[in-house]
């Protein structure tokens, strides 16, 4: 059996120790840990585009879509209707209020490639009383 | 240009492999899907890279170095090759006249195939019916042109009227 060489061996530990902090660090950042929140409910502002979608499709049509897609992945529905601010710029209340985990989930699901031409943004996510 | 591919597929692997703990961090998990995808397509890459590279060198190894002193014999004794000496003219060889008429010849049988194929299509049974009906007022009459001596006389008896023979009489200066 061949020797390693100290460099070799501190080399190998440190990026042993750096993988175990990393998968530790992305299993921390994915865990759902679930808390009660204060707010009743929270406010959503999106800016989205859309290249090269289908003709008949506008852009609330497309926004509505990925929202109501991404509200399935958290306890939380939509309180009204989707306002349309202009200039690309949607507007959305969520009740009940969303605890971090869920807002990171939501937040993440919205920016995710869901439906395909799509890009949205979320812009502000704010809790309402 | 080894290194640039090199250098392409490592820079790809790492790129993808930080988009992805990005994404995943993120919570965007189709992004993190096709990132991942993508560091997948650079690993095989990478891999089979270097597996084909270790087997080169192997080969290379075992094969050894070429003997100089060899290698210039072979050389010297290559033998010499007139490639054209088939164009050089000869009593006893009909090379290059043969090739050239059969080569002529397949040519010709060619060309006259595709004419022939081309002319067959030109007449259709409905060309045909046209060229019968554009033939028959210049047709022969039906008892042909000369007369016979029974028909003349018939032509006195009454009730006979056949336009024809009476044409014919008339040019034959008959009444």
């Amino acid at each position: 059996m061949t020797k390693l060489s100290p460099v070799k061996l501190a080399l190998g530990t440190v990026g042993l120790a750096v993988g175990i902090v990393g998968v530790l660090a992305l299993r921390e950042a994915t865990l759902s840990t679930h808390e009660e929140v204060d707010a009743r409910q929270v406010e959503l502002v999106v800016a989205a585009s859309s290249a090269g979608g289908e003709p008949g499709q506008t852009l609330g049509e497309m926004v509505e879509a990925q929202l109501l897609t991404c509200r399935l992945e958290v306890t939380s529905d939509l309180a009204g209707p989707i306002e349309d601010l202009g200039d690309g710029r949607f507007r959305a209340v969520f009740e009940p209020a969303m605890d971090e985990t869920n807002r990171r989930q939501f937040c993440g699901c919205v920016e995710d490639f869901v439906i395909d031409h799509l890009q949205v943004n979320v812009v502000e996510f704010n809790e309402l009383d | 240009m080894k290194t640039i591919a090199w250098l392409a597929g490592l820079g790809t692997l790492l790129a993808g492999a930080f988009y992805m703990v990005v994404s995943l961090n993120r919570w965007e998990w189709n992004r993190a899907l096709f990132f991942g995808l993508i560091v997948l397509i650079a690993e095989i890459a990478l891999a089979t890279g270097l597996v084909l590279r270790r087997l080169a060198r192997l080969e290379h190894s075992l094969k050894g170095p070429a003997d100089s002193d060899v290698v210039q014999i072979l050389r010297e004794t290559r033998p010499t090759r007139d490639r054209f000496a088939w164009m050089r003219e000869s009593t006893g060889q009909l090379n290059v006249f043969i090739t050239f008429l059969v080569g002529g010849g397949v040519l010709l049988s060619g060309i006259a195939w595709v004419v022939d194929r081309v002319a067959s299509k030109t007449s259709s049974p409905a060309g045909e019916e046209r060229l019968a009906r554009q033939l028959y007022p210049i047709s022969y009459p039906s008892g042909g042109l000369l007369l016979d001596d029974i028909t003349v006389l018939a032509q006195d008896v009454p009730g006979a009227d056949d336009g024809q023979i009476r044409q014919l009489l008339r040019r034959g200066g008959r009444p």
